[in-house]
């Protein structure tokens, strides 16, 4: 028997191949921006950078662990092993070429980290975990392709903008106006995550280019980027799809 | 009562929701073009205080929402403007509008649409607000469940008010 090879998607488009890689845990994704572990935790704002992380139950080590074949099987990720309480990102992703989007952030999260909880919306998405675990893969999740300073932004409440029309400068509408693009083109993050002001403006870099945009993206766009129907087989996978709930529910069972 | 015009209207839609200078700026010209009797600014709100989350009742620091100047009168602008609608005299403003916006608007597209754009009739709303008697000037141009009022803007930059009692 061959090993199977995972999928991951369907799908020809730029778009697809893209879902595609951010996916793929073996696919490294490209570091575009670099931040620093005390930028991280102001702009989730959970803890005072320096602070310890508070916990919700004495470390693992130290607590009587039944015994238990999977706790044996499954090895608890660092934050569960210090037994730190469980704290949230939620990011909001434009619909105009943003590098990613709720759904796909989701999948990509399931396949590349631990000890998860994402919840999906339309235009955000928030996941939950231990909180050590939260800033090492908010690095992830902002260093790399799947950010873009303008179309991408942290935001724990007051989330509207991800379907709106681009404020003139280009960047996402917020009401909170957490993040702004400055007059040397790089955007500063002046309120954390909930909207509370910073004491000090956090650099997440330079918005990336149309042209980069639109050859990562990961959202289908008929007007700007690449639109769905260009794409037979991803066309073909949801009318599938519809077709197998609508004729069998839950149980899609080819005749 | 009925309160529908006969009075043409557009609508300018920008590409990318403008911030208050811009919009400043923008209103500046427009004003100045004789035979607008009402307009209206469409956009997202952006609230005093942050409205949900642990932050909620903070003070919402903002550039986008302050005080711009038109034609010597001060308005307080509480949203992103994404469309501005007009009332105007007769069809041949829109041309001049049109033209204003072809020159101001260069690094992004802006459409000038013609048709119905404002509210017509009087809501439930309205009559709870206003009574029968309302101003037919005012319906369709301020929410009526807000507390601020329209502004009433001087073509000739003299400053009537800044705000018309109701």
């Amino acid at each position: 028997m061959t090993a199977r090879s995972p999928q991951y998607g369907p799908g020809t488009s730029v778009v697809a191949i893209n879902r595609r890689k951010q996916m793929d845990p073996t696919h490294k994704l490209t570091t575009m921006r670099n931040i620093t572990d005390e930028d991280i935790v102001l702009l989730l704002g959970h803890r005072a950078p320096g602070a310890s992380f508070k916990t919700m139950h004495p470390p693992i080590t130290e607590q009587q662990e039944p015994s238990c074949p999977m706790r044996h099987l499954v090895k608890p990720t660092e934050g569960a092993k210090h037994g730190d309480r469980v704290r949230y990102v939620q990011f909001a992703d434009s619909m105009f070429n943003a590098p990613c989007q709720p759904y796909q952030r989701t999948y990509t999260e399931m396949y590349r980290f631990r000890g998860i909880d994402p919840g999906t919306l339309s235009g955000r998405q928030i996941v939950e975990c231990r909180e050590r675990d939260l800033e090492q893969y908010c690095r992830l999740l902002i260093e790399t392709e799947m950010f873009d300073p303008a179309l991408v932004s942290l935001r724990g409440a007051t989330v509207h903008g991800h379907s709106l029309r681009l404020s003139e400068d280009g960047m996402q509408f917020d009401a909170l106006q957490r993040c702004m693009l400055g007059k040397d083109g790089m955007v500063r993050y002046v309120k954390d995550q909930i909207g509370l002001p910073l004491n000090r403006m956090v650099e997440v870099g330079k918005p990336l280019d149309q042209k980069w945009l639109k050859e990562h993206s990961t959202i289908f766009h008929c007007l700007v980027g690449t639109a769905l129907r260009d794409d037979a087989e991803y066309v073909e996978y949801l009318q599938r799809i519809h077709t197998l709930r609508t004729r069998y529910g839950f149980m899609p069972r080819e005749a | 009562m009925n309160t529908i015009t006969t009075y043409p209207q557009c609508r300018i839609v920008p590409m990318r929701l403008l911030g208050p200078d811009t919009t400043q700026r923008l209103l500046d010209r427009i004003v100045k073009v004789p035979g607008i009797r009402r307009m209206l600014l469409n956009g997202q709100n952006i609230p005093a205080v942050v409205p949900y989350g642990p932050a909620r009742g903070a003070k919402n620091e903002t550039r986008l929402r302050k005080t711009i100047e038109i034609a010597g009168n001060s308005v307080d602008l509480h949203v992103q403007v994404g469309t501005i609608t007009l009332e105007i005299e007769d069809k041949t403003v829109i041309e001049q509008i049109r033209a204003i916006c072809d020159e101001f608007f260069v690094d992004f597209p802006c459409s000038v649409q013609e048709g119905r754009f404002m509210k017509s009739q009087p809501s439930l709303v309205d009559y709870a607000k206003y009574g029968p008697e309302a101003d037919p000037s005012v319906i369709g141009l301020v929410d009526p469940k807000r507390k601020e009022k329209p502004s009433l803007i001087h073509p000739l930059g003299d400053r009537v008010c800044g705000g018309c009692e109701l």
